[in-house]
């Protein structure tokens, strides 16, 4: 498992050019994010101009790591070793992350003229730069410290972000969240206390060779599980995503559920395959979790009312499809073809979400802003008036079922593959189950909006570009589902 | 020679057609109609250019990897080839009748991007060459179909929507793991290929059986087979472009080719009579025959009616593939041909009789064959198709069928297909007795419960001439069976292929 | 020596360990904050004791000047700038009188528990010696006392201010036990350092919080020359 995290040695050393792409990359969006506070832009041209140098970075990176394979850094600051590489997953999650980030940021000067909000919205574009530096930094941060400071950084600026709408309902939930993500760090920290204390390492490479699996190993993982998973909003510890959801600002909600959740998730996965290789209880004990997400998330997402807590509440119940995913990944006596199989479908999946939750959050916020009514019944007659965003929900939400040719469908081919060749019905059944209960709450969405006896409300106008990006973001995911080969190849692990 | 570009444009017609609808504004009513008429002339333009590629021995083959091992593959081969040509060829009569159908109606532009998204979906069900392929498409196929369905946006329409789904995803999802059991089996597994699933036969047989039994029930909810048929009745709400599209072509008949190909292509006929499967699936069908009629005796509205009829007729397509022999297998591949046309010459016609004259019910129909003499004339062609009546071509594919029977040694097959025979004739002659034989509003006895004058003719063009041509080629098929490129023929080479490889 | 060493080490344990106790469970918030303060003091003294000059500075800094500020911030004893009118706030605000929460006590006591007993697994195997000499390590084992109190009480509390002031208690916690397993090595103290900074802006985030809190519920809350009932939150 360790190789496909890339923590090997690095054949080539990085050209000069990949240093100031990477550096790019990593300083770009903070720098971007401060001019932006300075000017305080609702134009979409500035925007589109500050995305276009990182976003060329993410590709020269991409270009490099496809000429020099694994790419690796070190440093040594006073006495403290910060070391990066960069691996086909790495560079996978940067480029979705460049590139949602882009959308969102493309798509918040629209919200924020038709929305109006008050002065707090000059913290938006800083606050949204550190998220996706920090983010930018967990994809390829190989030791424990930075990954830390970087967690710590991007949970900061999400919460910050969350609470920009400055409405009481959001500060409540916003206060939950905040502490419940710091006492979460605590518990990673923690975790990175048992294992510097015990092997005195903090370089993940050198950590892979020297852990052996016991007690410590398994209380580390528990400690740093716990308080990720806490963070990755992960069944049961969800309680906080939902209210937090509920009256945040629509490009904010699409970040946070695509990226946000999923860097906690990645930490979690690469932590795991360290501290715990081959090891069956906790990956089980996860994946019965994830069966219980499954239903439960979609459960709630069926019964819910409003609009925004269906969509939060369905990224529970996708998270848990990956959660059913960790026995194939971590435990023991895997054949490599299923392992191999499930490795490649929980990424897609996870990237196929992103995408999708991203789009669909776009649709949502744009259904709400336009109706002006934030709950299922408020969509009556929306069929007629707003086809286009009904049109990009249905498709983000084709991913989210599963079907063909999305994203979500080709993921769920190879994890589904990858259980039958391993036996495991119940996780079978939970992904099928899955699939009929996500149609069975957004086809309540449709059923809504498909009626034609309704009450013609005044629709706001949107912004132009406003349903364009979304439909992007969906059809990115849409069309995911048969060029998948090309994300896999980029997955086949750090060796060229 | 290999011209791969010739499945994809064929499969793109549609979806660039569609892609394009949904550009559009609401309002451009002729660019639309445009666009339509122009992919669909197109379309069978194609198709003809693929059968003519077909007849000379050649298998157009366009094909990419997805992942590791799975490949998304578009094939022209006889059977996917004889299912575009009735699909594309519905595609042209049914858009031009819809688009008469919903002159002034909201949501057009909703209506015909799904309209052309279904029918892509359909055109790729047909042309799917492995069963990857044709999974994606026939869940498309699912959902384009669902806007469709609730279309009128009323609440009976959205609670007919919510059975429909239901039923069909779930079916989806039963035939995935079907599908991906298969695979794990067996790996990627092409239509083409010649070797079948026989050598899995000695370690794998209750798992192939199994298989089959997931696939074949996740095909049959579609194919409308009792038990799996209570969407179909509901789904009567739709507009009756919609009707006749999803009976005559697109949903029902995308569930009986699926258990076509995974009969013939994928197990191989050998195999699935090793498996003792045809016979269970015979018996299916047969109970799906009977009940269908018996049912649609009991309907009193003019479109239910049709729908009984219709669960009932697609399974004389499963009939003839369970029967082993190569009658059986004509008599079946004629059937998806012949069945397709006189059902969506019905269906226009009731839609005719309820547009221009409001009439949905059996007992409003008297002496409607005075008022609308054309509509009433390829309705009654339709009928007797449908009993089996020389010389329409129903009747060939009775009697093919019959003879696969007797070859097969199912005598009792031959009792069901008298038995249904004389159902239909229950359930249709007293409709075609009321139309001609009945004084009715057109002697002046009574009134029309809505009647609108639509046009010069006794209704609409738009929705008379589709009717007209689709009971003529009905008619056609029949009669000139014999010659090369009629259904039959078409069936007869693809039942050779079969069996004589 | 050394023994007077130790000595100093268990003294300021035990004035650690007191303060945070008498921290987390005083419902008089201002003298709660003034005896965060305290702790946050003694912490940078056992910084020094445990040889990281560089790491009481920092705490100097950001826990003791910043972090407190944040609090005193938070009750509204000062408020800079005028960007919204400061709220004169009454004494009775100084005071908890929100019962503590029953509601979803049982999964509070639970995550708790789960945390505190991989906390003494993490003790166990790291430092096995404490298992036997226990008073060895004093500073070590008031962290322990004070993460465990901290945690209980972060889980009973509901006032915010409660919950944050446990939070911090319980971070500083963390880092002393991090620094009595792991030692002050380079790494270590780094990984503190950013925890401090992060518990500093957390801080600042909730106190930001609070007061918007204190400012919609100060305007929900009916007034008594209004005579109309207001919703309060």
């Amino acid at each position: 498992m360790i190789w496909r995290f890339g923590l090997l040695n690095a054949t080539f050393e990085p050209l000069w050019l990949t240093h100031w792409a990477l550096a790019a990359t990593l300083v770009l969006p903070i720098l971007f994010g401060l001019l932006g506070a300075l000017f305080s832009t609702r134009r979409v041209l500035p925007v589109a101009l500050a995305c276009l140098p990182i976003l060329l970075a993410g590709g020269l990176l991409l270009i490099d790591y496809q000429q020099a394979g694994l790419l690796r850094w070190q440093w040594q600051v006073a006495g403290v070793t910060i070391s990066l590489r960069l691996n086909g997953l790495g560079i996978l999650m940067l480029l979705v992350t460049q590139w949602v980030g882009a959308a969102a940021a493309l798509y918040t000067p629209g919200h924020l003229r038709l929305t109006n909000p008050g002065k707090l919205s000059r913290w938006l574009w800083p606050l949204m730069g550190v998220l996706i530096s920090a983010l930018s930094l967990i994809w390829v941060a190989a030791d424990l410290l930075t990954l830390y400071a970087a967690l710590e950084l991007m949970g900061l600026a999400a919460v910050g972000m969350l609470l920009l709408s400055g409405k009481p309902a959001a500060l409540v939930a916003g206060m939950r969240y905040l502490l419940l993500t710091l006492v979460g760090s605590l518990a990673y920290l923690l975790g990175v206390a048992l294992v510097l204390g015990y092997w005195g390492q903090l370089d993940l490479q050198t950590l892979a060779d020297v852990v052996e699996p016991g007690p410590v190993a398994w209380v580390a993982a528990a400690l740093m599980g716990a308080g990720l998973a806490l963070k990755a909003a992960l069944f049961p510890l969800h309680g906080w995503l939902t209210p937090v959801h509920e009256s945040a600002w629509t490009p904010v909600s699409a970040l946070h559920a695509a990226l946000v959740i999923k860097a906690s998730l990645f930490i979690l996965v690469m932590l795991w395959s360290i501290l715990l290789p081959g090891t069956s209880f906790a990956p089980q004990l996860v994946a019965w979790l994830g069966m219980l997400a499954i239903v439960w998330g979609g459960l709630v997402a069926w019964r819910a009312n409003s609009l925004k807590t269906l969509v939060a509440s369905s990224t529970v119940a996708q998270l848990g499809y990956l959660m059913v995913v960790f026995p194939l990944l971590l435990g023991p006596d895997i054949a490599p073809l299923p392992q191999a199989l499930a490795w490649q479908g929980f990424w897609l999946q996870l990237i196929g979400h992103a995408l999708a939750k991203a789009a669909m959050f776009m649709a949502a916020g744009n259904l709400i802003l336009a109706t002006g009514e934030s709950s299922l019944k408020g969509l009556a007659g929306s069929s007629r008036r707003l086809p286009l965003s009904l049109l990009i929900f249905g498709i983000a939400s084709v991913t989210l079922m599963g079907l063909p040719p999305s994203a979500g469908f080709t993921a769920k081919w190879l994890l589904l593959q990858a259980m039958v060749m391993t036996q495991q019905w119940v996780a079978v059944a939970a992904l099928l189950v899955g699939t009929l209960l996500t149609a069975a709450y957004v086809f309540r969405v449709f059923r809504y909006s498909f009626d034609e006896q309704a009450p013609r409300h005044h629709y706001q106008p949107l912004a132009p570009g406003m349903d364009l990006i979304a439909l992007c973001l969906a059809l990115a995911a849409f069309g995911l589902g048969l060029l998948a080969h090309l994300p896999l190849s980029l997955l086949h692990g750090g060796v060229v | 020679m290999n011209a791969a570009w010739l499945p994809l444009t064929t499969l793109a017609t549609s979806l660039l057609a569609a892609v394009a609808i949904f550009i559009l504004p609401e309002e451009a009513r002729r660019l639309r109609t445009s666009i339509n008429l122009v992919a669909a002339v197109s379309k069978i333009i194609l198709v003809t250019l693929m059968i003519g590629r077909v007849s000379e021995g050649y298998q157009d083959t366009f094909s990419f990897q997805i992942i590791g091992g799975i490949d998304f593959v578009l094939r022209a081969d006889a059977l996917g080839v004889m299912f575009a040509g009735l699909s594309s060829l519905l595609w042209l009569c049914t858009t031009i009748y819809a688009i008469g159908y919903l002159e002034g109606a909201a949501n057009r532009k909703r209506f015909f991007g799904f309209f052309s998204l279904c029918v892509a979906s359909t055109l790729g069900i047909a042309l799917a060459g492995n069963l990857f392929t044709f999974l994606i498409f026939y869940e498309m196929l699912t959902l384009s179909t669902y806007p469709l369905v609730v279309h009128s946006g009323t609440a009976k329409a959205l609670a007919a929507g919510r059975v429909y789904l239901r039923y069909t995803l779930t079916a989806g999802v039963v035939l995935l793991l079907g599908v991906v059991m298969l695979y794990s089996l067996t790996g990627d597994h092409s239509f083409a290929s010649e070797r079948g699933l026989a050598h899995y036969l000695n370690d794998h047989r209750g798992l192939l059986t199994l298989i089959f039994a997931l696939l074949v029930g996740g095909l049959a909810v579609k194919a409308a087979m009792v038990p799996l048929h209570g969407w179909l009745p509901r789904a009567m709400v739709a507009p009756a472009p919609v009707s006749a599209l999803l009976h005559a072509v697109a949903v029902v008949k995308a569930g009986a080719f699926g258990i076509l190909r995974i009969i013939y292509d994928l197990y191989g006929i050998e195999l699935s009579v090793e498996l003792g499967v045809t016979t269970a699936l015979a018996i299916a069908a047969s109970i799906t025959i009977i009940y269908g009629s018996v049912r649609a005796i009991a309907q009193q509205e003019l479109k239910p009616r049709l729908a009984y009829s219709t669960i009932s007729q697609v399974s004389y397509v499963v009939l003839g593939v369970s029967l082993f022999g190569p009658f059986g297998t004509i008599g079946a591949l004629a059937h998806l041909l012949h069945q397709g046309l006189m059902k969506v010459t019905l269906f226009f016609c009731a839609g005719n009789y309820a547009e221009e004259l409001g009439i949905h019910r059996i007992d409003e129909m008297n002496g409607a064959g005075k008022r609308m003499p054309l509509t009433s004339l390829a309705f009654t062609v339709g009928a007797f198709g449908m009993i089996g009546l020389p010389p329409i071509a129903g009747f060939i594919t009775k009697w093919y069928l019959g003879i696969g029977a007797i070859q097969g040694g199912m005598y009792w097959v031959v009792a069901v297909l008298v038995a249904s025979s004389t159902l239909n004739a229950m359930y249709f002659l007293p409709i075609v007795h009321r139309l001609w034989f009945r004084p009715g509003p057109a002697h002046g006895q009574g009134e029309w419960p809505k009647e609108q004058c639509l046009g010069r003719l006794e209704t609409h063009g738009w929705l008379l001439w589709p009717a007209v041509f689709t009971a003529l080629i009905s008619l056609g098929a029949g009669l000139l069976a014999g010659l090369p490129f009629s259904p039959l023929d078409w069936a007869a080479r693809v039942a050779v292929g079969e069996y004589l490889p | 020596m050394i023994a007077s060493f130790v000595l100093l080490e268990g003294v300021v344990a035990l004035c650690l360990g007191a303060a945070a106790l008498v921290c987390l469970f005083d419902r008089h918030l201002l003298r709660a904050s003034c005896l965060f303060v305290v702790f946050a003091l003694f912490m940078a003294l056992a910084w020094l004791l445990l040889g990281a000059p560089w790491l009481a500075l920092v705490e100097v800094v950001l826990g003791v000047v910043f972090t407190g500020a944040c609090f005193f911030y938070a009750l509204g004893v000062f408020s800079p700038g005028t960007t919204y009118p400061a709220y004169n706030i009454d004494a009775m605000n100084y005071y908890d009188y929100s019962r503590d929460s029953c509601s979803h006590g049982v999964t509070r006591v639970l995550l708790a528990l789960a945390w505190c007993l991989m906390m003494g697994g993490a003790i166990r195997y790291v430092m096995p010696e404490m298992v036997y000499s226990p008073t060895e390590h004093p500073l070590v084992l008031a962290s322990i006392v004070i993460a465990a109190t901290a945690m209980g009480a972060f889980a009973f509390h509901r006032h915010l201010l409660r919950r944050l002031l446990a939070f911090n208690i319980l971070g500083s916690s963390v880092f002393l036990l991090l620094a009595g397993m792991a030692g002050t090595v380079e790494g270590a103290q780094a990984l503190i350092s950013v925890g401090l900074s992060i518990a500093w802006l957390g801080s600042l985030l909730g106190a930001l919080l609070i007061r918007y809190l204190l400012m919609f519920d100060h305007d929900a809350s009916p007034r008594p020359d209004d005579g109309v009932r207001g919703q309060s939150q």
